[in-house]
């Protein structure tokens, strides 16, 4: 190595008047802090040969140290004078170097933090990049990234049921939402497109995954009753309905009394839940490439279920007791929070309007193809009414029978989430008009 | 020992740089780990809620565990009587709460009655006195306690089962007592390689007085690989974690007066936790570039002030929560690191039963909140804690292997055994700020070992020239 940084110490230290700290070296050279180490003590030799211009320097000194009656491991930046005196103190000495090089002589230790605060404060992103260890795991997330984890993050926040589990729910519940009535959602969601889209072979896989994932959560409550309701829903007799939901909910006291022996399995949760992104991105990305038409209506349906609240209406449906009983027992499907308030507003603006217009909307979405979530959803927005006409007409040729269905799952669906969103604002006092009018 | 495993031969650094190759770089080892602090995260908060229900399901979960217990202790034709099934003179055995009664407990009412009239108290660190008395509540009665029982020791909040016989003046004599014990521990699984958990607490951010930084960045810097010499770096990359219990912001960051002031002269000003919020990021940033990181709030933390307190929100950490090796863990905290299980808290439930009990070692009040099986028998009494009603998720209900509460005043640590082989390490991680001292505990062993940090100062001098002198 040329020596030229003796100069370029030289400067920093007589000319700059520097605390020349190793880890400012480090970051200011861009050498690995251990050369940087070597550097300060080869000037600082350098310099006692030529015995020039009085330098002060300071060491750190780590080791095993017994005082107190206590065998500790310790770190000490102590002065060029105290060294000696110092290191015979340790009963064992891991390492000595140089910490930091100056001309003047340091009364406290002061300088030396707000030397390196200042080093690393310019360097706050690649503060680690020339230490002795690399963590594998340390990767900044993208932003992508960031965002999912904010979702999963807020999910446990919202605690939106608190309606429901002020008369039972409590700390059980409560402690629950983090992951469980996600699955719960999930796993309706995905029960129901099950029995109904068959037979793409794609979308069974995530099926399958989904399933999978169901039965560790099977003990939780609010999936029990969600399970329930689904296989109901089917035959669309409202008696039925009314029997499951009061079936269920008893149902629902139990598994709260039983509470305690779920506990081992709230981390058996957390898995599925990871493979259960994983897939949702895997179809999204397949969907990008598929051109079938079929497939990407569907592959989109399915999107819609979990993350967006799109078309946010308060739908005419025909079944609307149903309705009621899904929607109030529900957790509002935690996915909904990041989304902008703004569209919200507008849609609940528009939604009072005309409410068919907007749900046929959302199979507009399904057509255009529309990659990012969001985007697709504020879009759906701001279209016109005569645009979803032909969108209407679209979905009868592929399987007239199951889109219909799924028409019908789908409007429940943004049902649920409007009065999701209803829960969020002010708008407590429409469900409440809704349930006035039966 | 840390220090012999990172101890080399020869030292390396104090030689010139040998030519252009660059230094060592060491993988950080990475264990399994799995938090499972599900039970200590709120969702719903009601606080329209009474808190007796707490005391009924504690009763209510403990009491089949006390029970056997006591048939384990005083053989199993013990019998186990209610209070109002208790017959004078009967010996038998009780299973119930405590309750002390407390002369010297702060009281707000007592304060308000006596308001007009009101001596000077002298500010107390603890609330014990000769007079108290000990009681025991079961679901409908409560009894009082006398005879073979320190009274000093015990907590209002802790479920016990007592042998012993009522009198005919209405109080029980104590003959002897049980309580949970331990619960069931998991086997672990037997290690390798020696890898270290870093725990430390009370960083005291934001403080008026900051020559402890220097302190705190040598921690970072010996974490992060920067400090040391190859040996050291090594030993530095098996932490496999950190662990910050609480009180990383200083307790005078947090400003009393504002809430009584004026607004408008208040309106300019900016809250003190702020800078150290941004501090904190920045000290943050430096650490989960390197290793990953638990941070728990503590009782001056900017969260909620009762417990269980939520984790800190991620928007105050806009740095380092960028990274995914940054856990924001809720207190009581409670995770699996390679099979090793870890539970603790920032302190508050043993600085409070130290107040109101006659124990003053953090360590012993481990082991005692341990023996009770309850982290913090005390909430919701004179600790504040979340209106449970259904549950109190405080009772353990599974052995840690290694229990810790933050912010003692001193480093201590000890291996305890249970009744059913269960190792335990109790660990009083120390306050940063004020001991400059961390601790790390190796997952292997299962060994707790302080690692302390120092600088030089001016009092140093001082210190020097004056024992010189004499």
């Amino acid at each position: 190595m040329d020596e030229l940084y003796l100069d370029n110490i030289d400067e920093y230290v007589n000319d700059h008047d520097k605390i020349v700290t190793y880890k400012w070296l480090s970051l200011t050279l861009g050498v690995h802090v251990n050369t940087a180490k070597q550097m300060l003590y080869h000037y600082l030799d350098h310099k006692r040969k030529e015995s020039s211009a009085q330098l002060h320097a300071t060491y750190l000194v780590s080791g095993k140290f017994v005082g107190n009656g206590q065998t500790s491991h310790k770190v000490s930046v102590v002065r060029e004078e105290q060294l000696e005196d110092f290191k015979s103190k340790m009963s064992l000495i891991v390492s000595v170097h140089v910490y930091s090089v100056q001309k003047a002589l340091l009364k406290d230790s002061g300088p030396l933090y707000s030397v390196d605060y200042d080093a690393v404060k310019d360097n706050l992103k690649n503060c680690s990049k020339y230490s002795a260890i690399r963590c594998a795991s340390a990767v900044p997330m993208s932003s992508v990234e960031l965002q999912r984890v904010r979702e999963v993050q807020q999910d446990p926040t919202p605690a939106p049921e608190t309606r429901k589990s002020g008369m039972n729910g409590n700390f059980n519940i409560a402690s629950k939402p983090s992951t469980k009535p996600q699955k719960g959602i999930m796993g309706m969601f995905a029960n129901k497109a099950a029995a109904k889209n068959q037979d793409s072979s794609k979308e069974i896989k995530s099926e399958v995954e989904v399933t999978k994932s169901k039965p560790a959560v099977k003990a939780n409550p609010m999936t029990n009753f969600f399970g329930t309701q689904a296989t109901k829903k089917q035959d669309k007799t409202v008696k039925e309905e009314e029997a499951a939901q009061s079936s269920s909910s008893v149902e629902q006291q139990r598994a709260a009394s039983s509470q305690p022996e779920e506990k081992p399995q709230a981390a058996a949760v957390e898995l599925p839940k990871d493979t259960k992104k994983d897939s949702r991105s895997k179809s999204k990305r397949m969907e990008d490439s598929d051109s079938e038409e079929e497939k990407m209506e569907k592959k989109k349906r399915r999107r819609i279920k979990k993350p967006e609240p799109d078309s946010s209406d308060e739908d005419v449906i025909p079944d609307s007791p149903q309705q009621m009983e899904t929607r109030e027992p529900s957790p509002p499907p935690p996915k909904k929070e990041p989304e902008p308030v703004t569209h919200r507003g507008d849609s609940e603006v528009k939604t009072r309007k005309r409410r068919r217009v907007l749900k046929s909307r959302t199979f507009l979405d399904d057509e255009g193809c529309i990659v990012t979530e969001k985007g697709y959803e504020s879009e759906s927005y701001s279209e016109t009414e005569d645009d979803f006409k032909p969108t209407k007409q679209a979905p009868k040729h592929p399987f007239p029978a199951k889109q219909q269905k799924s028409n019908k799952e789908d409007e429940k669906k943004s049902q649920k989430k409007a009065s999701a969103n209803a829960n969020k604002g002010t708008k407590q006092a429409s469900i409440m008009g809704f349930f006035q009018k039966k | 020992m840390f220090s012999d495993l990172s101890a080399q031969k020869d030292s390396s650094l104090l030689s010139r740089p040998a030519g252009e190759e660059q230094g060592p770089v060491f993988d950080r080892v990475s264990p399994a780990y799995s938090p499972c602090s599900e039970r200590y995260k709120l969702g719903d908060r009601s606080f329209s809620r009474q808190y007796a229900h707490i005391y009924a399901a504690r009763l209510m979960e403990m009491r089949p565990l006390l029970t056997e217990r006591a048939h384990q202790k005083w053989g199993s034709e013990v019998t186990v009587r209610k209070l109002c099934d208790l017959q004078t003179g009967e010996q038998c055995c009780i299973v119930g709460t405590l309750f002390k009664r407390m002369e010297l407990q702060p009281s707000i009412l007592k304060e308000i009655s006596e308001e007009h009239n009101l001596l000077p108290q002298p500010t107390r660190t603890k609330f014990i006195s000769e007079t108290d008395e000990l009681i025991l509540e079961d679901e409908l009665q409560r009894i009082k306690l006398e005879g073979k029982i320190d009274k000093e020791k015990c907590v209002t909040g802790s479920v016990i089962a007592i042998y012993g016989a009522e009198r005919n003046d209405g109080k029980f004599t104590v003959e002897d007592f049980c309580t949970a014990d331990l619960p069931v521990q998991t086997t672990r699984p037997t290690l390798g390689s020696d890898k270290f958990v870093l725990l430390s607490s009370g960083l005291g951010l934001g403080s008026s007085h900051a020559d402890s930084m220097l302190g705190l960045q040598l921690l970072v810097d010996m974490v992060t690989g920067q400090l040391g010499d190859q040996g050291e770096q090594n030993g530095a990359a098996t932490i496999s974690r950190v662990l910050l219990a609480g009180n990383l912001l200083s307790q005078s960051t947090l400003d009393k007066d504002a809430s009584t002031k004026a607004k408008y002269l208040t309106k300019k000003t900016q809250a003190g936790t702020v800078d150290a919020m941004r501090l904190l990021d920045e000290l943050l940033l430096q650490l989960v570039a390197s290793v990953p990181v638990d941070v728990m709030p503590g009782q001056y933390d900017p969260t909620n002030f009762t417990l269980p307190q939520q984790p800190l929100h991620r928007c105050m950490f806009p740095l380092s929560s960028v990274y995914p090796t940054l856990q924001l863990a809720s207190n009581p905290y409670q995770a699996e690191i390679n099979g090793v299980r870890f539970l603790g808290t920032s302190g508050q439930n043993v600085c409070d039963i130290e107040r109101y009990s006659s124990m003053s070692s953090h360590l012993e009040i481990l082991e005692e909140t341990l023996r009770l099986r309850h982290l913090a028998p005390t909430a919701p009494d004179t600790l504040g804690c979340y209106p449970f009603y259904q549950k109190d998720p405080f009772i353990l209900e599974e052995c840690p292997h290694v229990y810790f509460s933050g912010n003692a005043p001193s480093f201590e640590s000890k291996l305890i055994k249970g009744p059913d082989g269960q190792e335990v390490l109790l660990v009083a991680v120390p306050k940063f700020s004020s001991t400059q001292t961390a601790c790390l505990v190796n997952l292997r062993t299962l060994e707790c070992e302080p690692v302390s940090f120092s600088a030089f100062s001016a009092e140093d001098d001082e210190e020097s020239e004056m024992n010189i002198s004499h």
